[in-house]
């Protein structure tokens, strides 16, 4: 996990994959029949999408091994991933907005993709603030864990009613994975390419920033074994 | 053990003022909305489920603020009783400030939006009962975790609203459509939503309770 | 020999780079009695804490009744007692209500006489009726040391149980220690003062630096009586 290869061989492949991602959506793939330029940021905000959502499932996932063993490393894991996950949350809003603009001709509006993505951004935001309001105890890291539980179990639903709700995304998204109305095989590569790049970019932010903690955890663990030993050696014999 | 719940209630002084203020809510809805929306059925779905969320988190604050004083809690946990059944006392007690509130809420409602009194009020009963269970579930989950942290307070709505937004929905809507007349087949899906929610949330709050609870 | 009903081995304490304890070694029988003394803030609550399961050692084990404190079962919790300076009462709620409510919490045959009982025994039946926000802090402190004792539990942790009460309630609670020890608990209580308490033999410890050690109290030194609780140093 802490392996500097690896994360450096991670931060390679990434940028060749993103500049890969960025050559083939403004040069290669033929612009969308009726949206024209503007479609190109769906090969952004799709990658985004999937990443914000699995970030999410990703805290809730190390939430439950953390409640269950205990184990520090799951709880730094689980922050480490709301962390990185709100990041890329808060761009696909952006990219999201960027996009509703010229295509609707508003900054945002209340469809069932956008409104579904600005809950997980506040479920985001409110475990961060949780986390941030607080010291950072083992009761806090379970309360961290418990909410990230709640509120993933919540999104289901929460798809389902934001959807019974409205509907007026592009008929290019709403329809199910696997039939998007892609007609030419090099968008297809594109999505595929553009997927990929950003699922390592969320990856190594997230091994960056979970190094990070992990090492704050065990010098906060070694403080303690420091301390005792210390006051050990300096008793008066 | 549901004793606990007794002493919630001959506890209750305070409870006049937040019930108070609940209402209070629904008249500022009422004036800021304007006479010209006051028509809608819409409207007044909405402005109901706004004070209730908001009677819902003060109920929920209350349930737990019991305890916090002399650290009550700890005694609750050093006893032999079981977190779970702590939660589910606190969760009904929570319920019944909340359905108190409802009905307070519900009456003004059918005074200021010049609703009737009639078969709708019925239909609108069990989606408030609906609502007041998820909510209450949740909010008394989450009060204990915002009760013990710095931001408290404030950070109860922050976490509790967007996880609550499809039970919202649900419970505006359904409400809409019943006090428009409508039977219940037609609300069926957001009913549907609503009940997954609740069952999903009390388990999740019966299972987690503990680990909410206990420590330093 | 009997099982121990408090142990704890090598038993540390960290907060951060503070540390509070350290090298604890307690082994305490039933029937004991023991007092731990030390400066303000030496770790003498926390150790109580630790052992009442309200926080977790850093190092080493705190067992009571042979069971680990951190994952006690309800069964064992029913048998412990800690009175400690929040006072675990409900303001709003009166005196007896209060003992009442707890004699339910832990299944007591009848929860009334219970609390009548207790209330008479720590000199409350006066007051009995009246909201616990209207009382005194020494009149709070009798009313949860009876909070403490009526489920009779086998292990007593008291912090401090003597502050705050004038010569009356110290009287009182005395008496009562006295008596719970004589009924077989194993009681341990953390004060500023070395206590006097007729007839109970006493260990008296001392927190000094975060590490536990014994004195010999004076009255056991008198007498010659046994030692009822092991340390090892």
């Amino acid at each position: 996990m802490n392996n500097p290869t690896i994360r450096n061989w991670l931060g390679f492949s990434t940028l060749a994959l993103m500049l890969a991602s960025l050559f083939m959506v403004f040069d290669y793939v033929p612009p969308d029949a009726e949206m024209g330029i503007a479609q190109l940021i769906f090969y952004y905000h799709v990658p985004l999408a999937w990443v914000a959502f699995a970030s999410f499932g990703l805290v809730a996932i190390a939430g439950i091994f953390y409640l269950w063993l205990g184990d520090q490393l799951w709880d730094d894991l689980g922050y480490a991933a709301a962390e990185t996950g709100m990041v890329f949350c808060t761009l696909m809003i952006i990219a999201g907005s960027i996009w509703a603009k010229p295509i609707w001709g508003t900054w945002w509006t209340w469809d069932s993709r956008l409104t579904m993505t600005f809950i997980l951004w506040l479920m985001y935001g409110g475990y961060l603030m949780l986390r941030a309001s607080a010291d950072d105890t083992p009761q806090v890291a379970r309360f961290g864990a418990v909410i990230g539980i709640v509120a993933a179990m919540d999104v289901p639903i929460v798809i389902v009613s934001v959807r019974l709700w409205r509907t007026i995304h592009p008929a290019v998204l709403v329809t199910k994975q696997g039939t998007h109305g892609l007609e030419d095989p090099r968008m297809v590569w594109t999505l595929l390419v553009s997927l990929t790049a950003f699922t390592l970019l969320w990856a190594w932010f997230l091994m960056l920033r979970f190094t990070q903690l992990r090492t704050r955890s065990r010098m906060s663990k070694l403080a303690g074994r420091i301390a005792l030993a210390t006051v050990a050696a300096s008793d008066p014999k | 053990m549901r004793k606990d719940l007794r002493l919630e209630l001959r506890s209750g002084e305070s409870t006049l003022a937040l019930l108070a203020l609940s209402m209070l809510v629904l008249v500022v809805l009422v004036f800021a909305l304007g006479a010209a929306r006051m028509r809608s059925v819409d409207a007044a779905a909405g402005a109901l489920w706004v004070a209730m969320v908001f009677a819902g988190m003060l109920g929920a604050n209350r349930a737990l603020l019991a305890e916090r004083d002399n650290g009550a809690i700890r005694g609750l946990l050093l006893s032999p009783l079981d977190p779970s059944t702590l939660y589910a006392a606190k969760l009904c007690a929570a319920l019944i400030f909340m359905a108190v509130a409802e009905v307070g809420a519900v009456i003004l409602m059918v005074l200021f939006f010049n609703l009737d009194f009639d078969a709708s009020m019925a239909r609108l009963a069990p989606i408030l009962v609906l609502g007041a269970i998820g909510f209450s579930a949740l909010a008394t989950l989450l009060s204990a975790i915002t009760g013990r942290t710095r931001g408290g307070d404030m950070l109860l709505p922050i976490l509790a609203v967007p996880i609550f937004v499809p039970a919202l929905i649900a419970g505006v809507k359904a409400s809409a459509a019943a006090l428009a007349g409508a039977p219940f087949e037609s609300m069926g899906d957001w009913l549907k939503i609503m009940i997954a929610f609740d069952v999903l949330f009390v388990t999740a709050g019966y299972l987690l309770f503990e680990h909410v609870v206990g420590g330093e | 020999m009997p099982a121990p009903v408090v142990e704890t081995r090598s038993l540390a304490k960290t907060y951060g780079p503070a540390v509070v304890l350290r090298e604890v070694q307690l082994r305490l029988l039933a029937g004991a009695g023991a007092f731990i003394i030390g400066g303000n803030g030496a770790g003498k609550s926390t150790l109580l804490r630790i052992l009442a399961g309200l926080e977790a050692p850093s190092d080493g084990q705190a067992l009571v009744f042979g069971q680990d404190t951190r994952r006690l079962a309800a069964r064992y919790r029913r048998r412990i007692g800690l009175m400690a300076h929040q006072s675990f009462l409900y303001p709003n709620l009166t005196a007896r209500e209060n003992l009442e409510f707890y004699a339910e919490l832990y299944s007591l045959a009848d929860p009334r006489a219970c609390a009548h009982q207790w209330l008479g025994r720590v000199g409350l039946a006066e007051v009995a009726d009246t909201r616990v926000r209207a009382f005194s802090r020494g009149m709070e402190q009798r009313l949860s040391v009876a909070r403490a004792m009526l489920a009779e539990p086998a292990l007593l942790l008291l912090d401090e149980p003597f502050a705050s009460l004038d010569h009356d309630g110290a009287e009182i609670v005395a008496a009562l220690i006295r008596g719970a020890v004589e009924r077989g608990a194993c009681v341990l209580a953390t004060t500023h003062g070395i206590p006097e308490i007729d007839g109970v033999e006493l260990a008296v410890f001392e927190i000094s630096r975060g590490r536990l050690m014994q004195h010999a109290h004076k009255e056991e030194v008198r007498r010659g009586g046994r030692i009822r609780s092991l340390l090892g140093r």
